[in-house]
């Protein structure tokens, strides 16, 4: 478990405001009242099965003065569900936007450490943002449709990447992928459930849909490049639990084919879709990473166990 | 006397009486709208309204409306009326209340005593109301005061006192003087307001709800009243300007001139089914009727020409303002820069157009100068709006563009400028009705002449020439002095030389002049109102 080539020398985790006594066992902390412990390098070496999709090492954000993230590491696997938990403010959406450098648009965030995808670095010189965000998908908190028709918002990306010819020259030269854009438009609602409830309406306004549906189009909108991954930054957080649950239902059935990485506030939603959980925790660290009925049935750090159980956070 | 006196959580069914002070309510709108259509001489103050002459109309109706709103506080100080006043009126009222008696006052003192003796009457006048108001309860205090000065004014008017044709001499060395047809419109005006204020807070029952109604319909008479200043002001030049407008108009099948339509070689020749000379035609010695459209024209080329010229900068500086300058010393100082220009006088932009276009494009006032002094006098407001615009474009489209791999000029282009377009076409619209107006720079720039000939008209389409050395193409009729309607209306005013000469009757030519000119201004306005509201269609669901 500790053999991996992330492991760490602990050393590196040193907290300034550490002043409980720590244990060398691998077995949780039992002292009582008080939460501050030394995070575990073994806590947050999740081992799973094949290759990771996503590798974060050493992963520090500062936004000014203020550190965001402190020496995060973690390897998410492909083509699963991997929730990230924790309190407000504890890092998990900076972390989430650092898989995509969506950080790179706040000019004050200095971003420090090594993300691979597919073993490639995407922090270096070099590297092409529009194929990153291309392969490296993302749905937001709130819905976003932009304000253009349903089919407009699907067809907005592979156009704009050149993927689809529909401008006017096109259609003049008699170029236009007029049949391409409507398949890319049906697979992708197909793919995001929508395709039975908006079908007849393409070229209605998406600000029309209600916000469960305008979720899901964004959701759809995300695959028309197609991504290897997907982020979601609290997707359901602004729907009602009949919405969330169509949402869940997705991600369930994306996970198939997609690396999905999501964070939640609700830590039912996490137990109930999510393969592996990540608990951040406030300061900005990962206290915890492994597979989701561990850390919700057993946690190692007694402070996720807090969290979870509702008595911190 | 306790303060609210009785609450009732369902009023008691007091339709009778709440009548008195709604139908009070109803003649102070009344009144408001009366002396608003009188002070644009639309209603004469001489003249008489089925029948009756004017001012007993309004002095009737004075009287009527303060005895009812005075009757209604009477009544309701004496139980007879349902009501849950407070212990007073306020400060606030009896201030104003003071203050209005202390005006009428001084007015009395002066016909009776004169002098230094008016301002003690009105001050012992002033007084009185003042604690009328503030003293008793406020059912009494916030009507029997209030209500005394219509029926006052009503008297006065109803008496001849105060007749049509009463003038008063401030005795200022000016020799100005109020006249009957000022001070009476004004007199109702403000007793109207004051009264339907009364009536207002009577109508709801005095106390908190009475409060609200007064206040409710305070604000909406300063709402109503811009309404009304506009409505004056483009009525009272459709009125003076109709007739010069119509001057041999003529409509019906075959009226008007014959148009030859070109299309494919296929030459039509429609007769148009009406004919209005005044802007068909320009002036000349032949002309049995004599017109503006050279300056029509010009108006609309130099308007074309200024957003032509002002829009891709303003809107292109803008885009760079909000999408790619970092925050900073660079974009506050294009901001000062910005506010900067927006004031400056329009005078100094036509003295730079005068010096500093015009020895550059032809040594002569042209319309090319015109357009471009115009032009950077728009520039920053569309730059301004513009800005607000795209600052308001919510970011998440950005990040969602962003997040699909769009690069940030597609993002711009395909999300941030149609989502701002609204905005932007809205501070096109101001700057339009700005600039068309604008007499100064023109006069330095471009101006043409009082009496353009109809051959004159400038022709920017047809005036473009091909040439055989660079720059290839030419066009003589953009550096032609060129008349444009303010400048038109500016020169009949002041320097109206010849005008007898030329037109039959010059005070309506320049009324009509202002008229066309309101109407080139308000149907731009009207294009762009309805650019915005198809954009906005457009961006919404509906």
């Amino acid at each position: 478990m500790s053999d991996t080539p992330q492991t760490r020398q602990a050393s590196e985790v040193d907290e300034p405001a550490e002043t409980a006594p720590t244990t060398t066992t691998t077995t949780r902390t039992t002292t009582t009242g008080e939460s501050d412990e030394r995070v575990r390098e073994e806590w947050r070496d999740h081992e799973f099965a094949g290759p990771a999709k996503l590798s974060v090492e050493d992963l520090n954000v500062h936004y000014g003065d203020d550190h965001a993230l402190k020496d995060v590491s973690i390897d998410i696997p492909e083509r699963s569900v991997t929730a990230l938990i924790g309190p407000s403010g504890c890092g998990k959406s900076t972390f989430l936007r650092c898989l995509n450098r969506m950080n790179d648009r706040v000019s004050s965030a200095r971003i420090e450490g090594s993300v691979t995808l597919d073993d490639e670095e995407i922090y270096q010189e070099g590297v092409n943002l529009v194929e990153l965000r291309k392969r490296v998908g993302m749905v937001f908190q709130s819905p976003n449709p932009f304000p253009k028709s349903i089919r407009d918002n699907i067809s907005y990306g592979p156009r704009k990447h050149g993927d689809l010819e529909t401008g006017l020259l096109a259609r003049l030269l008699g170029r236009a992928d007029e049949d391409e854009r409507e398949e890319l438009v049906e697979r992708c609602l197909r793919d995001a459930a929508l395709w039975d409830e908006v079908n007849d309406r393409l070229d209605d306004n998406a600000l029309g849909l209600s916000g469960g549906q305008q979720q899901r189009l964004c959701i759809a909108r995300c695959l028309s490049v197609d991504p290897e991954v997907i982020l979601m930054d609290e997707p359901a957080s602004a729907l009602d639990p009949i919405a969330t649950a169509k949402i869940e239902d997705l991600i369930d059935e994306l996970s198939e084919e997609y690396t999905v990485v999501i964070v939640t506030h609700n830590m039912q939603q996490a137990a109930r879709i999510s393969d592996q959980t990540a608990v951040f925790l406030t300061g900005g660290e990962l206290v915890e990473y492994d597979a989701t009925g561990k850390i919700f049935e057993n946690p190692e750090s007694q402070r996720v166990e807090e969290y979870i159980s509702g008595k911190f956070g | 006397m306790a303060g609210a006196t009785r609450t009732e959580l369902v009023r008691q069914d007091t339709s009778g009486t709440d009548a008195v002070a709604a139908v009070a309510v109803a003649i102070s709108a009344l009144l408001f709208g009366l002396s608003i259509v009188a002070l644009a001489d639309l209603v004469s103050i001489t003249g008489s309204v089925a029948g009756v002459p004017t001012v007993s109309l309004l002095g009737a109706m004075l009287v009527l409306l303060g005895g009812a709103v005075m009757a209604f506080g009477v009544g309701s100080r004496l139980e007879a009326v349902s009501t849950t006043p407070d212990t007073t009126a306020g400060l606030v009222a009896g201030v104003a209340a003071g203050g209005l008696w202390f005006a009428v006052g001084s007015g009395i003192g002066n016909v009776l005593v004169g002098g230094l003796g008016a301002a003690v009457v009105g001050l012992l006048v002033g007084a009185v109301a003042f604690a009328a108001t503030v003293i008793p309860r406020e059912d009494i205090g916030s009507t029997v005061p209030i209500g005394a000065l219509p029926v006052l004014t009503g008297l006065v008017f109803l008496t001849g006192t105060l007749g049509p044709e009463w003038v008063f001499d401030l005795g200022w060395e000016q020799g100005a003087s109020l006249t009957a047809e000022f001070v009476i419109p004004v007199a109702t005006l403000f007793s109207a307001m004051i009264a339907g204020w009364a009536a207002a807070k009577a109508y709801g029952g005095f106390g908190a709800r009475g409060r609200h109604l007064g206040a409710y319909t305070l604000v909406y008479l300063n709402a109503l009243s811009i309404v009304a200043f506009l409505f004056v002001l483009v009525a009272f030049t459709v009125v003076k300007g109709v007739p010069g407008l119509l001057t041999g108009a003529q409509f019906g099948p075959g009226a008007g001139p014959s148009t030859t339509l070109g299309l494919f070689g296929l030459e039509l020749s429609v007769r148009l089914p009406f004919s209005v000379p005044f802007v068909m035609n320009g002036v000349a010695l032949l002309n049995d009727y004599q017109g503006v459209l050279p300056a029509i024209v010009g108006t609309v080329w130099l308007v074309v020409g200024a957003v032509l010229f002002a829009v891709p900068l303003g809107v292109g500086a803008a885009v760079f303002l909000t999408e790619y300058a970092e925050r900073g010393r660079f974009t506050q100082a294009v901001e000062v820069a910005t506010n900067g220009l927006w004031s400056t006088p329009s005078i100094v932009f036509g003295l730079f157009g005068f010096a500093f276009l015009v020895p550059r494009f032809g040594n002569g006032k042209s319309l090319l100068s015109g357009m471009i002094t115009l032009g950077f006098m728009l520039l920053p407001l569309v730059l301004i709006t513009s800005r607000e615009a795209m600052l308001s474009v919510p970011d998440e489209y950005r990040d969602a563009s962003a997040a699909l791999g769009v690069n940030k000029w597609q993002t711009v282009r395909s999300v941030v400028l149609p989502a701002a377009l609204p905005g932007v076409v809205t501070g096109v619209i101001l700057g339009v009705g700005r600039i068309a107006g604008e007499t100064a720079p023109i006069l330095l720039t471009m101006a043409g002449g009082t009496f353009i000939p109809g051959s004159q008209t400038v022709d920017v389409i047809g005036g473009f020439e091909f040439t055989a050395s660079p720059p290839f193409v030419a066009n003589p009729e953009l550096l032609q002095a060129t008349s444009a309607l303010p400048y038109q209306l500016f020169a009949l005013i002041t320097a109206g030389v010849g005008l007898g000469e030329n037109v039959a009757n010059p005070d309506e030519f320049r009324w009509a002049t202002a008229l066309v000119l309101l109407m080139v201004v308000l149907s731009f306005y009207a294009i762009g109102i309805a650019a915005r509201y198809y954009f906005r269609r457009k961006l919404r669901y509906e």
